[in-house]
């Protein structure tokens, strides 16, 4: 049995099936929820298992992705934490980058540092960006110093120092020192958490992995051992942020790896189903009840890069977090997401959310404000008959009064504002696939747009015919895709390191020492963590013309005849596509990406069966559903559970599972794959291309 | 016309966001740290006749350089002579646009079915522009023609092709030429990214319905500020300030407002401030007009992104040849340091009005820096410009931020030290938070940093210039005063030289220049500040032993 669990805000998912001992092949998939029980997380797991009937003596294989990590940073529930810096530098942290993105608010008030200043603390050592250690680090004061963060009631240390990245040998010293003095706490040196450049993202997510660290630790092992306790016999495995799982003790080293795994997993499970599929190029779509989440995914390559924060919006610079992480760009756009109307009689949709509680009027919990799903509902678009799956009787009389203050303010009809709202809320997420998709240079018609989460198929194909993306996919599975994605994943970890290296013909061989050096790294790293197996390795780099800062990643393989000439040519045209020009100056590489993956043994994806249904056999009925531009229609309604691959049926229509509702207008045309993802083909205008 | 409202509502929206698509286009392509980290910078879009659609900001000092800038061009070229293709390009001060010769405007016609619809417009700071002194920036200049190459609303591309002579022109007389050309395409990518989407909305929702969204947006913006207005107090308000010098021992310089709030107009008039000076701390009158929005901006709506109509409500009356009104051939390279006194002579002649929406007196200076010199190795020229964080004020309710841009900045970043040692002929010893005296009260201004970068290359030469170095943030309700913005050369002979404002001074391997930037002023009395705070301040290093005895009465040995 392979099972993983999804621990969310409410619910924490158990995703599960059996594999065939004698052909290797896998079962039915099958899912089961469970509260989830903060602070005890692995509590609400263990919940779901005995909810299933599963005992963890059963698993050969269990993988687990939690948000305690988000949670502690968010809630501000990490433990005390100091740093120690450079002499010179323990203000970095509070001044940060020094930006306002609220411009014209000058009552800004910048993010607060997670260390306070009496805990920030500086040796005297330096080293250069040559990497040459100018002044081996001074460590006689350390023993005091360790003494007053005792009697502070420190429980986690965060060392960095400037250009650590390049030359880590002070760092080493010191957190070896602070190790030997002081074995129970929490230290992490920046270089283990980071080998790139700009000392304010590295010192900050050091401290960030620092401050998590024990509640991280304490959690994981706690789990380890319900369910070692239960028989498990093998060890859990962690999803990560990059889209690979770690072994649990790769992520008590480093935890903050663990920052985004949720949406991370359902981005890796969107690239390996395309690829299985045959359709390598994404638009990825998750939405859900608070935000929806966008990616991009080529060549059947996820794209994974640090450039990503928390708490990071239009009005905040967050804090950065320098750890691999999918490329995602979230709006906070759900099912849950209220309408409202401004000052100047402009109506928006979100970012505030019902969420989970009140939730959607329709929900008949205290809901007074309309929200996406109530428009849903009131066009039709949902069953009202299995509103929730079918938990849950709508709320009509709720529905009515919180449209009818909008209704009235803007002189529209229900149908009209419910109408607008949906309007809204596609338009809110076009933006966001288009910074995606169009902005960086890609044209959407060579793309699917895979959708998932629980409004993902809702609002799929309006979005598609927005983009003039030609075809939409909901995958199979797409309500539990981020728990299910995690039994798909291989062992992962992303080395970027920052070497400021000249390209010519000539420096091939200085590039091949360094992916060398981290090549022999990532096989320490990975010794012992799947049997003697090698690691499979992916060369990258970060590129960019001598003189620019930003960078566009590109793959460096070092096979081939000449391969800085092929690097450099794949840098012209990827930054033209990018950026609308290429430059005819010296090209520069900054960041070395080693991608090393350890693919874990594991079935080929499910088939769905074919038992000799009929088409017919899957209709439901007829529902008035309206599609907006394209009518209001006597639309037929399938049971998706009845479809069978093969299976191929037109709009207006709505295909209908327990968790996933997706309809689709009249034109449109579905078709069952042998997996059970569905494929909607859009009709396309005229003139359009072959 | 179409008859669903909120077709208009989601082309408006994607009008809005056309502004962060063109910023992000701008940053990812420039090669200039002054536009990807400083992001001196402004892109956005008007409708044909040069009203404001949507900008996206690095600063707030752009705010009224794009509209003004599409409204000269439309002044200089008529109607008939602009082509689809073409592009234009301008830094001339005293013109819409103008700020200084650094920063470029570069102009984008939109055409439909050989219709001009939109322009979509870009102002950034190029590395150089050459002139007397390296990066283009200067304390020492009389004129406008000692500050650099003045491009004076041109073709830089004629129905699509580029001007070659133009673009020659440019390349020899900078001093950095890829760097400077690098920009201009920058620039010219941004506002095709730009152009591109409007001709793709004209394409999808029709060019009627385009321009009704474009004229709805601007109502929307002008009934979203009206709104605010109403709730704003009503009366005729005045401060007055000073900028110190004009570089050339001049000043100070008197500012002087009068803001007139009406429940339907506010009107800020500037009669009175100090004639123009001999030296480079000249605003132009557009450059007023943008100081004026940012105040404007910040008491009616910050939430809005800023158009046209949102300024509709907004006068501003300046006398001709003001050091706020100045005329050619005034010298302007360190405009912004006059651009924030008008900024924040506005802000204190309303802060006690409303204390909730803006704090006490800041740094008040870009405290803009450049050094340059030759790269230890290379022997390749380095310039490197970057202004510097300080002390915010203290509000009603919260301490001063420290270590953050002034107002005239905003989206701007401050140069890694990692990056900058390895691009630049220096060290940084320092930048830290330093603990000078100033910013007392209940609620304390934000710190001021002190930051030191030690000569690695031969020499070296420092540009600095900055207000705030006699005069002090202002406080409010029995805050005190801030402290005051300098630099300083600390020579290997153990002197030190204290700088307001300098050109070109050197320095040789080894020494320091130091940059101090002031803490903010504080609000309300620091008797009454809560003494658990005060026992944190003094735990953190943020108050000293000594300033809790004298300024807020404390003996922490007690």
């Amino acid at each position: 049995m392979r099972a993983a669990s999804d621990v969310g805000g409410t619910f924490t998912d158990l995703v599960y099936y059996p594999v065939d001992p004698e052909t290797g092949r896998p079962g039915a998939v099958q899912v089961a929820k469970a509260d989830t029980t903060p602070p005890e997380f692995e509590q609400g797991v263990m919940n779901a298992m005995a909810k299933a009937g599963l005992s963890p003596a059963a698993l050969d294989f269990f993988a687990h992705g939690s948000t305690v990590v988000i949670n502690a940073l968010t809630e501000r529930k990490g433990v005390k934490t100091a740093l120690i810096t450079t002499a010179g530098f323990r203000d970095v942290i509070e001044i940060a980058r020094g930006n306002r993105p609220d411009l014209f608010n000058f009552n800004f008030r910048k993010p607060r540092p997670f260390v306070d200043r009496y805990l920030r603390a500086e040796l005297a050592e330096r080293s250069n960006f040559r990497g040459d250690l100018v002044k081996p680090v001074d460590l006689a004061p350390l023993p005091a110093l360790l003494d007053f963060f005792r009697a502070e009631g420190v429980e986690a240390i965060a060392v960095a120092f400037l250009h650590a990245y390049v030359n880590p040998e002070n760092e080493r010293r010191t957190v070896e020192a602070i190790r030997a003095a002081w074995p129970g706490v929490a230290v992490l040196a920046s270089h283990e958490v980071s080998r790139e450049w700009r000392e304010y993202e590295r010192t900050n997510t050091t401290v960030l992995s620092a401050y998590v660290s024990p509640i991280a630790r304490r959690y994981i092992e706690r789990l380890e051992q319900r369910l070692a306790d239960g028989g498990f016999g093998q060890k859990p495995y962690m999803m990560q942020s990059n889209g690979g799982i770690a072994t649990a003790a790769a992520a008590k080293a480093n935890p903050i790896t663990m920052v985004e795994s949720g949406p991370a997993s359902g981005i890796y499970a969107a690239a390996h189903v395309g690829r299985a599929i045959g359709e390598p190029n994404l638009i990825v779509l998750d939405i859900g009840g608070t935000t929806a989440k966008c990616t991009l995914i080529e060549g059947g390559q996820i794209k994974v890069s640090t450039d990503y924060y928390i708490e990071r919006d239009g009005k905040s610079p967050g804090y950065p977090v320098q750890t691999p992480v999918s490329e995602i760009v979230e709006i906070g756009n759900g099912g849950g997401s209220i309408a409202w109307v401004d000052a100047g009689g402009k109506l928006h949709v979100g970012p505030q959310s019902a969420g989970a509680r009140p939730g959607p009027a329709a929900y008949g919990r205290g809901g007074t404000r309309p929200t996406t799903t109530d428009a849903n509902l009131l066009l039709g678009r949902i069953d009202p008959a299995s509103f929730v799956g079918g938990e849950v009787e709508p709320d009509w009389q709720a529905v009515d009064a919180a449209f009818a203050p909008l209704c009235d303010q803007l002189g529209l009809s229900r149908a009209e504002l419910a109408r607008g709202v949906i309007r809204i809320a596609n338009a809110n997420m076009t933006t966001a696939l288009r910074l995606v998709s169009t902005n960086k240079g890609y044209d959407p018609r060579d793309f699917a747009l895979m959708a998932f989460g629980g409004g993902g198929a809702m609002h799929a194909v309006a979005l598609a015919e927005e983009l003039k993306v030609p075809r939409v996919i909901i995958p199979v599975n797409s309500s539990v895709f981020s728990a299910w994605g995690m039994l798909l994943t291989d062992l992962r970890r992303d080395y970027i390191r920052t070497r400021l290296t000249p390209l010519a013909p000539g420096s091939i061989d200085a590039v091949r020492a360094i992916f060398a050096e981290i090549e022999a790294e990532a096989l320490r790293d990975f010794a012992g963590e799947a049997g003697d197996r090698a690691p499979l390795f992916e060369y990258r780099a970060d590129l960019r013309y001598a003189g620019q800062e930003h960078t566009v990643g590109i793959a460096f393989p070092l096979d081939g005849d000449a391969p800085v000439d092929a690097a450099i040519a794949a840098f012209h045209e990827a930054h033209e596509k990018r950026f609308t020009y290429r430059l005819d100056a010296a090209v520069q590489l900054v960041n070395f990406h080693l991608v090393a993956t350890l693919p874990v043994d594991k079935p080929d994806l499910a088939e769905r069966a074919v038992t000799g249904l009929t088409l017919a056999d899957a209709v439901k009925g007829t529902r008035r559903v309206d599609f907006d531009t394209h009518g209001v229609h006597d639309a037929t309604i399938y049971d998706g559970l009845r479809l069978e691959p093969g299976m191929a049926l037109s709009g207006p229509a709505v295909i209908q599972e327990p968790a996933v509702t997706l309809p689709l207008p009249p034109g449109a045309r579905a078709e069952v794959d042998r997996l059970g993802n569905y494929h909607v083909h859009l009709p396309q205008p005229e003139g359009a291309r072959p | 016309m179409s008859t669903d409202p909120f077709t208009q509502e989601i082309i408006k929206d994607a009008l809005v966001a056309l502004g962060d698509e063109m910023f992000n286009a701008m940053i990812r392509t420039s090669m200039s740290p002054i536009i990807y980290e400083t992001t001196d910078f402004a892109v956005g879009a008007t409708d044909a006749r040069g009203n404001l659609l949507a900008q996206g900001n690095g600063v707030t000092g752009f705010l009224a350089t794009l509209d003004t800038a599409v409204q000269s061009t439309l002044e200089h070229w008529p109607l008939d002579r602009i082509r689809p293709g073409d592009i234009f390009v301008t830094n001339s001060p005293y013109e819409g646009g103008g700020t200084h010769l650094s920063d470029v405007v570069i102009l984008y016609p939109v055409f439909v079915d050989g219709r001009l619809i939109a322009w979509t417009v870009n102002k950034a700071h190029w590395t150089e522009v050459g002139g007397t002194y390296p990066g283009s920036a200067t304390t020492a200049s009389t004129d406008i023609f000692q500050e650099g190459l003045h491009l004076r609303f041109l073709k830089l591309f004629d129905e699509g092709r580029m001007n070659e002579a133009l673009v020659e022109l440019i390349r020899t007389n900078v001093r950095l030429p890829d760097s400077t050309i690098g920009d201009m395409h920058a620039g010219v990518a941004a506002c095709r990214v730009g152009g591109r989407r409007i001709v793709e909305l004209a394409a999808k929702y029709g060019v009627d319905d385009l321009l009704a969204a474009m004229d709805s947006l601007l109502d929307y913006g002008e009934r979203m500020t009206r709104e605010e207005l109403k709730k704003l107090p009503k009366g005729v308000f005045t401060a007055e300030d000073v900028v110190e010098e004009d570089g050339h021992g001049n000043g100070p310089f008197v500012i002087k407002v009068k803001v007139t709030i009406t429940d339907d107009r506010m009107i800020a008039d500037f009669t009175g401030t100090s004639g123009q000076a001999p030296g480079p701390i000249n605003l132009s009158y557009a450059g007023l007009i943008t100081g004026v929005r940012c105040t404007f901006k910040a008491v009616t709506n910050t939430e809005i992104p800023a158009n046209g109509g949102c300024f509709r409500a907004l006068e501003v009356i300046c006398p001709e040849g003001t050091i706020l009104s100045a005329k050619s051939p005034a010298p302007v390279s360190i405009y912004y340091e006059s651009l924030l006194g008008a900024i924040e002579v506005m802000w204190k002649a309303l802060a006690p009005l409303m204390p909730h929406k803006l704090p006490v007196g800041h740094q008040r200076t870009v405290g803009a820096t450049f050094i340059s010199g030759l790269l230890p190795g290379t022997e390749d020229l380095f310039v490197m410009g970057e202004p510097l964080v300080g002390g915010w004020g203290a509000g009603i309710d919260h301490d001063g931020d420290a270590g953050q841009f002034c107002a005239a900045n905003g989206e701007t970043f401050n140069i890694p030290i990692e990056l900058a040692e390895s691009r630049y002929g220096f060290e940084i010893d320092q930048y830290a938070l330093h603990d000078e005296d100033g910013g007392a009260g209940e609620y304390r201004g934000g710190k001021g940093v002190v930051l030191d970068y030690r000569v690695t290359a031969k020499e070296a030469f420092l540009t600095y210039s900055a207000t705030r170095t006699t005069s002090r943030p202002w406080g409010l309700a029995g805050g005190g005063e801030g402290s005051t913005n300098r630099a300083e050369i600390l020579r290997r002979d153990g002197s030190v030289e204290t700088y307001s404002m300098v050109t070109g001074a050197r320095a040789v391997e080894g020494e320091i220049f130091r940059l101090v930037s002031a803490t903010g002023g504080g609000y309300g009395d620091p008797m009454k500040r809560d003494r658990s705070r005060l026992l944190a301040d003094l735990r953190d290093g943020y108050v000293t032993s000594e300033q809790a005895r004298r300024d807020y009465g404390f003996d922490p040995a007690a």
